[in-house]
């Protein structure tokens, strides 16, 4: 398979101690405290584990959730605001902005910038299993799930709990609306591109692959048209990923409905077919060029000298010489000056998101000891001042595709 | 709920009540 997929770099984050000195008024309150700060530093260390998996990056998710839940849910049975919502201070860097962080004292600020660097690494699982050479069945699924889990994270932060964030983002933040859109929509047209590939493997009818490539480019010219009003210095080296892709897939999607065109005897119009999907190819390798001179955020790749790309050159120069001899031994059409029109709507292989759920509410939550947790303690008390601690940038694991030769060993 | 019947597999229907695969592809290839 070797895919190749864009990655905008992890977030990173201060540490937090979750010391509340006199607050924490009891043995079972100072538990949850100190358990917070075990579980987020695990779940932290997870995100550059390379040994790390779904199954495993869902425990530590939802071990650290299930607490944090305790300091938003409303826990005394009224409908008041967690008391315990505003007291820690939050620092995130975001994924277009460098080492500025943003801070927020808020618990949610804290739950949606955590279930962001989960669903970041989702997709950085799925290219890391996707660049691979020989992907499996297994892996394919995995990758598609994996693809389709990130989308469904984003997606409900977007939908349900951004909007109870206090201070909204700002513009250029991955918090903001845009952003959020462009990560959702890049996560299901990845996934679509498992989808097409593997249609491809298993000789499904050219008009599926057809209308799925055609969907799959609009997917990835949605994305673009999404962050045309971001500064371009943060958003601009993943712009160039995304109209690349969308004239990749464009580029897919004439080929295979020249084929289409070609199987009900209309090889004039086939040949325009594959003229346009050469166009649309020598437009995407102009754009990995560019992409590769751009400067931003995101990983560094030669995406035009990968197999993936190569190889879809190669059918289009075949199947473009095999109607051009068709056309000379057996219909002498003419060949149209206007490509076709392309109004294909998928039927099969759109990728929806999978709805991300909360883990229910840890049972050290319970509302006895919330009655324990005094804030009036805390005040009075200097040490409670947050200490300003210091946002490192993660040092993530190369992921960088490894090179497929195409070579098959038999 | 009642019992489910046959076990439980990675195929299931889209919109048009067509089997498909996980990835949503017709459980059948068209060629």
């Amino acid at each position: 398979m070797a895919h190749w997929f864009h990655r905008n770099p992890l977030k990173a984050t201060a540490p937090v101690s979750f010391n509340y000195y006199g607050v924490a008024g009891s043995p079972a309150a100072n538990k949850i405290c100190n358990d917070l700060r075990t579980n987020r530093a695990r779940l932290l260390e997870m995100f550059t584990d390379v040994t790390c998996n779904p199954e495993m990056m869902k425990n530590a998710t939802d071990a650290y959730f299930s607490l944090l839940q305790g300091f938003i849910s409303s826990l005394d049975g009224t409908t008041q605001e967690n008391k315990m919502r505003f007291i820690q201070n939050f620092k995130w860097t975001d994924t277009l902005q460098g080492n500025t962080p943003s801070a927020q004292q808020d618990a949610v600020f804290e739950l949606v910038s955590m279930a962001f660097n989960v669903a970041l690494w989702y997709t950085k699982f799925a290219s890391r299993l996707a660049g691979k050479e020989n992907v499996t069945e297994a892996e394919a699924k995995e990758v598609h799930r994996s693809l389709k889990s990130a989308a469904g994270i984003f997606k409900t932060l977007k939908e349900v709990h951004i909007p109870r964030l206090i201070t909204p983002a700002e513009k250029g933040r991955d918090l903001e609306p845009r952003a959020m859109d462009a990560y959702i929509i890049q996560c299901q047209a990845e996934a679509q591109e498992v989808t097409i590939a593997r249609a491809i493997e298993l000789k499904h009818n050219a008009t599926i692959i057809a209308a799925l490539a055609f969907e799959t480019a609009n997917f990835y010219q949605k994305a673009d048209h999404t962050l045309n009003t971001l500064e371009p210095e943060c958003s601009g080296k993943w712009r160039k990923y995304f109209q690349l892709k969308q004239h990749f897939y464009m580029a897919y999607a004439y080929c295979y409905h020249g084929q289409t065109l070609l199987a009900g005897d209309k090889c004039g119009e086939a040949i325009r077919s594959l003229q346009e999907a050469e166009k649309c190819y020598s437009h995407a390798e102009a754009l990995c060029k560019e992409y590769r001179q751009t400067k931003g955020p995101g990983t560094t790749a030669k995406p035009s000298e990968q197999l993936f790309f190569l190889k879809l050159g190669g059918l289009i120069k075949n199947t473009l010489e095999k109607c051009q001899r068709e056309n000379g031994f057996i219909y002498f059409h003419k060949v149209p000056a206007e490509a076709p029109q392309l109004e294909l709507k998928a039927s099969y292989g759109l990728a929806e998101p999978i709805p991300f759920e909360l883990p229910p509410l840890s049972e050290q939550c319970s509302s006895e000891v919330y009655a324990t947790f005094d804030l009036t303690k805390g005040a009075k008390n200097d040490k409670a001042k947050p200490k300003e601690e210091e946002v490192k940038p993660v040092k993530e694991p190369d992921l960088k595709p490894q090179k497929d030769t195409g070579c098959v060993l038999s | 709920p009642s019992i489910p019947e046959g076990i439980p597999s990675d195929s299931k229907t889209n919109k048009d009540g067509v089997l498909v695969d996980e990835f949503g592809l017709p459980q059948i290839p068209a060629s």
